[in-house]
Order: structure tokens, then C-alpha cells, then sequence
């Protein structure tokens, strides 16, 4: 794995996805400076700095830069045809499918995770906040990278499938209905943060801490083992 | 101009080697004593309606085999199947006894150079090398790596990244990626693209070499003339079907017996038409023009033995003679009709 893992992370750096992704890291952290210069006395800031986190962050940063990077470690070299490169070789697909996760959230977490945090940490609303938002963009980015990293093997055009998903599944029906929540990596990791920041009212549909933690993590590993099955039993072009 | 006295139809006839249209399965190529490497028994695979290949059996041994076959004929798709990247349809494939589908291990023993020109763009051809030969678990796989790119005329101390890199360079770095390993079994598609002649020659020289230390090589192409340098085991597919293998001059012979349409540029056309009629030696003629007959023939050695006498006793000064249907596609059409 230590083989695979450095060549797929060279080419998932592509300069254009860097940039554009890096584009909306920034972003989060410009919310953050405003947030933390506003100050009349209507504004609430902890609110604020927590829906930044929240409603920013983890439901559109965090999943945004995940899709890009996780559907193209496996999809980009399915489909230029140098996936034969690494499938011909005497691994075991897990270890394929756990490199590309690795090497997509690798690239995702200076990206995607650090802007979180350091937007938590400049709105200058205590610790909390900074750990909530560490723990579950961390959380939110390694599920979503592992889900991702299959969709980008399975099918083409997986950006839309994805953005599909994130509208349909993690922003509407998970939130609305009770169960699929817990079936969801966006409302478990929401979940951490305003569990860890104590803020109240919880997210619509929030679960304990043992279940927001576990969803995700059960997820990681559902999802590598879909993909290392793809691996073995699909075909390489 | 061609030459006028030369040979239009290619290559003489050689010593035939048997019915090259026989059964596939008993004139397998290959050095029968020893175990085959590769086994494929009724082979199909199908995309949707579209048949890629069809009832292909054969077996191959140790030493180069060439699959040849026109652009579409199922090689590539036959290739893959060979190597594990795609399931059969139908039918069944054996890798050194083993079925390559699901078997990582496998792969070890197998190098395979695909048609695609994609490479890891970003990196030097010694990196890429490397990250074959540390796949396959070789033993210091940098030295491994630099060895196997000199062997292919590169150089490994060559700091470009790849995307640089001619089509003709992006072969060999093909070619050294499969081989580091030192595969018992070595699929290459197509590998001679690109290369310049003495590039090609060095390739060549490449693969018969590996043949002769008991390696299995399959090399496809698409040119006639290119497979007689590797050795003389031919697979011959087309439209997804075997159509012919064996020996190559068996091959080549019989691409010779088809009704061939050739043009002959004379300053006595219908003359020399009526000379050649009269003689048998063809059995149509067209006077085309006023310095131009075509001819058919389904005996081209014939034809060849005949048209300078012919031309001579018709007072006819042949400027040119040449095949109006070599291309290899209507070979390949050729073969499919009388399987």
C-alpha cells in the first residue's frame, strides 16, 4: 500500500482541482473573519460561528472537496486506462481500495478540514468549537472520501452522482426523516460537532454520541469493502 | 515506380505447413511436448448485441506467438480476457493452469503492455518502472527498474516526467514495466506502434529472445509483414473468430491462394490483356485505360511466373504491377468468408 498510496495522491493533485477546491477552503475562512470583526450587539456571534461550521462546512465544504478528490482516485485512472497498472500487480484490492480512500483524504483535509477548523478558531468562540469542528470534519471527510472513492469506480459521471446524492439523501431525506439519519455521514457528524460544542438546539434528527461517531466509521469501512469487491469482480478497461 | 519485373504479390510461396484453416485445436502453435501456458476453450464474449469474440480455442506454449487481426477484430478485448481485466461471456481461459479472473497472486507471473498510451504522467519512466517491479514485490526494485529501461534503450537516469515522452519512448516504457518482473507469461497489444525501424528490429529482437528462454509471448498486431519477424506462430482473428493459425508461411501461402485484383500499367494494354487471358493466367481483364489493365486471378504464383513472358511475347513494356487489394483488411474478410 505504501506503493500505491504516493502516486495516487500525485494524481488526484491535479493544479485546476487545487485551486478550485482551495477556492472554497478560503471562503470558510473568510466567513470567519467577518465573523469575528462584526460586532453589534444584535449579533450572535456563537450561533453564527456554529452555523458556519455547520451549514458551511460540513454540508457543503467538507462533502464538495471529498466528491472531487474521492471519485476521481479510482475513477480518473478507470477511465484513462492506468488503473491496469495497479490492478495487474499482486495486491490485495482492499489495499487498493484503502489507498485511494487514504490518498483522497489526504488531499481533503488540508483542503476541506483545516479551513473548518481554522474558521471555528478565528470566530474566537471558545475550544469547543475548534475540537467539535475538528472532530466531525474529520469524521464527515474520511466517510465521505470512502463512499466517494467506490461511486468513482462504479459509475461515470460521478460528480453528478454524487452531487445528486449530497442534495437528495444527506440534505433533504436524512434530515427529514428519522431513520435515513441515521443512515446519514452529513446529519452523524453535524451531530459530533454540536455534541462536542454543547450548542443547542441539537441538528433535526441528531442521535447520541456513541451512534454519531460509529455511523461514520461503520461507513469507512462498508465503504472500502464495496469498493475492494468492485475491484475484484468488475472489469478493468 | 515499382519495379516492373518484381513481385507484386509479396512474399513467395514458402513450404506449406498444413491446413492452416484446420481445427484450432489440433494445430496448436506451439512446441506440443511441453505443457500449454495458455489454454482458451470456446471462448465468447458479447457487449450487449455486439459480439467481440466467438467460439475461440486455442493453446499456446512457451515461445512468441503473434495474434493477428485487423483494428476491431477482438485482440484487444481477447488480450484482456487473457490477463484477468474482463470476464468471458463464454467459455473459459487458463493462465499457466490457473484462471486469471479474481487472482492477484497470478498476476505475478504475468506482464501484459497495454494498447493504451495512459501512463502515471507526472512521473519519470524510472519511477514508473520502480512502482511495477515494487508491486510485484522484486527484490532492490530501483536497480531492477534501471535494468529493465536500458534493455529497452531508455535511460533511467531520465528526470522528465512521462507526459513528455514520444510515442515511440512511451513503448518501451510499456515494454520495461511489464517485463521487470520477469513474467512467465508476456502480453503485449500492439507494441511495435510507434516505434521507428530500428526501434521495431530491437523490439523484435526483444521478443525472441524472451520466446527462447522459455517465456510465452503474445504479441498482436495489425501487419502482415511486421509478425513474420517474430517467429513463426500465428493467430489469426477476425470479426471475433480464429480464423487461422499456425505457421506462418502456411498463413501467408493462403493469403495467396485468394482471388487477388491487380493493376498493370503498360504502353500495350489490351494486348497484354489478351495474352494474359489466353494464357490462364488471369481470369478477368479490364483495359482501364490507355497505359492500364486490371486483372483478376485466383493464382497469384501463377500469375507472377506468367505476366513477363506474356509481356515480352506481346511486345509490352510493363511499367508498373501492383495489388489492388493487400490492404489487410480484405485478407482478413477473405479468411472469414471461407471459414
Amino acid at each position: 500500500m505504501s506503493a500505491l498510496f504516493p502516486v495516487l495522491v500525485r494524481s488526484l493533485a491535479t493544479r485546476g482541482r487545487l485551486l478550485a477546491m482551495g477556492a472554497l477552503g478560503l471562503i470558510a475562512v473568510l466567513l470567519a473573519v467577518v465573523v469575528r470583526v462584526r460586532s453589534d450587539a444584535t449579533f450572535n456571534r456563537p450561533d453564527v460561528a456554529y452555523n458556519l461550521v455547520d451549514s458551511y462546512g460540513l454540508s457543503v465544504l467538507v462533502p464538495i472537496v471529498a466528491l472531487v478528490f474521492a471519485s476521481a482516485a479510482l475513477g480518473d485512472p478507470a477511465e484513462d486506462g492506468t488503473l491496469v497498472y495497479l490492478w495487474l500487480r499482486p495486491v490485495p484490492r482492499w489495499q487498493l481500495a484503502l489507498a485511494a480512500s487514504a490518498a483522497a483524504l489526504t488531499i481533503s483535509v488540508p483542503l476541506a478540514v483545516l479551513p473548518v477548523v481554522i474558521g471555528a478558531a478565528i470566530s474566537g468562540v471558545g475550544v469547543r468549537l475548534v475540537l467539535g469542528a475538528l472532530a466531525g470534519a474529520l469524521l464527515a471527510a474520511a466517510g465521505y472520501t470512502a463512499v466517494f472513492c467506490g461511486l468513482g469506480l462504479r459509475v461515470r459521471r460521478a460528480l453528478a452522482w454524487g452531487l445528486a446524492y449530497l442534495l437528495i439523501w444527506e440534505q433533504a431525506v436524512a434530515r427529514l426523516v428519522k431513520g435515513a439519519a441515521r443512515l446519514s455521514i452529513s446529519v452523524t457528524t453535524r451531530t459530533v460537532v454540536a455534541r462536542i460544542d454543547r450548542h443547542q438546539p441539537l441538528p433535526r434528527n441528531a442521535m447520541s454520541m456513541g451512534v454519531a461517531v460509529l455511523v461514520p466509521l461503520v461507513a469507512i469501512a462498508l465503504a472500502v469493502a464495496v469498493t475492494s469487491r468492485s475491484l475484484d469482480r468488475g472489469e478493468v478497461t | 515506380m515499382s519495379d516492373p519485373m518484381g513481385d507484386p504479390m509479396g512474399d513467395p510461396m514458402g513450404d506449406p505447413m498444413g491446413d492452416p484453416m484446420g481445427d484450432p485445436m489440433g494445430d496448436a502453435p506451439g512446441d506440443r511436448a511441453s505443457p500449454a501456458s495458455i489454454e482458451v476453450r470456446e471462448l465468447g464474449r458479447w457487449f450487449g448485441p455486439v459480439v467481440a469474440l466467438s467460439g475461440v480455442s486455442f493453446d499456446l506454449r512457451p515461445g512468441v506467438t503473434a495474434l493477428l487481426g485487423p483494428n476491431g477484430a477482438g485482440k484487444s478485448t481477447l488480450f484482456r480476457i487473457l490477463c484477468g481485466l474482463a470476464n468471458p461471456s463464454q467459455g473459459s481461459v487458463r493462465i499457466l493452469g490457473e484462471d486469471p479472473r479474481r487472482n492477484p497472486a497470478l498476476t505475478r507471473r504475468i506482464g501484459i503492455a497495454p494498447q493504451q498510451e495512459s501512463l502515471f504522467e507526472h512521473q519519470t519512466a524510472l519511477e514508473f518502472v520502480t512502482l511495477a517491479a515494487r508491486l510485484h514485490r522484486v527484490s532492490d526494485p530501483a536497480a531492477a527498474a534501471a535494468w529493465s529501461l536500458v534493455d529497452g534503450d531508455l535511460d533511467p537516469d531520465d528526470r522528465r516526467p512521462l507526459i513528455t515522452y514520444s510515442k515511440g519512448m512511451r513503448q518501451r516504457v510499456k515494454l520495461a514495466q511489464a517485463l521487470v518482473h520477469d513474467p512467465d507469461v508476456v502480453v503485449l497489444d500492439e507494441p511495435l506502434e510507434g516505434l521507428d525501424p530500428r526501434q521495431r528490429l530491437r523490439a523484435i529482437s526483444r521478443f525472441r529472445d524472451l520466446g527462447e528462454r522459455g517465456k510465452t509471448v503474445v504479441v498482436s498486431s495489425h501487419v502482415l509483414d511486421e509478425v513474420e519477424k517474430f517467429g513463426s506462430r500465428i493467430l489469426v482473428i477476425a470479426q471475433g473468430r480464429l480464423v487461422a493459425e499456425g505457421d506462418f508461411h502456411a498463413i501467408r501461402d493462403l493469403m495467396d491462394d485468394r482471388p487477388r485484383l491487380l493493376r498493370i500499367r503498360t504502353d500495350r494494354p489490351a494486348p497484354l490483356a489478351a495474352g494474359l487471358l489466353i494464357g490462364g493466367a488471369v481470369q478477368g481483364a479490364r483495359v482501364s485505360g490507355t497505359d492500364c489493365v486490371e486483372v483478376e486471378t485466383d493464382d497469384a504464383p501463377r500469375f507472377r511466373r506468367a505476366v513477363a513472358g506474356v509481356a515480352r511475347d506481346a511486345g509490352a513494356r510493363l511499367t508498373e504491377v501492383v495489388a489492388l487489394d493487400e490492404d489487410l483488411e480484405s485478407v482478413f474478410a477473405y479468411l472469414v468468408r471461407r471459414r
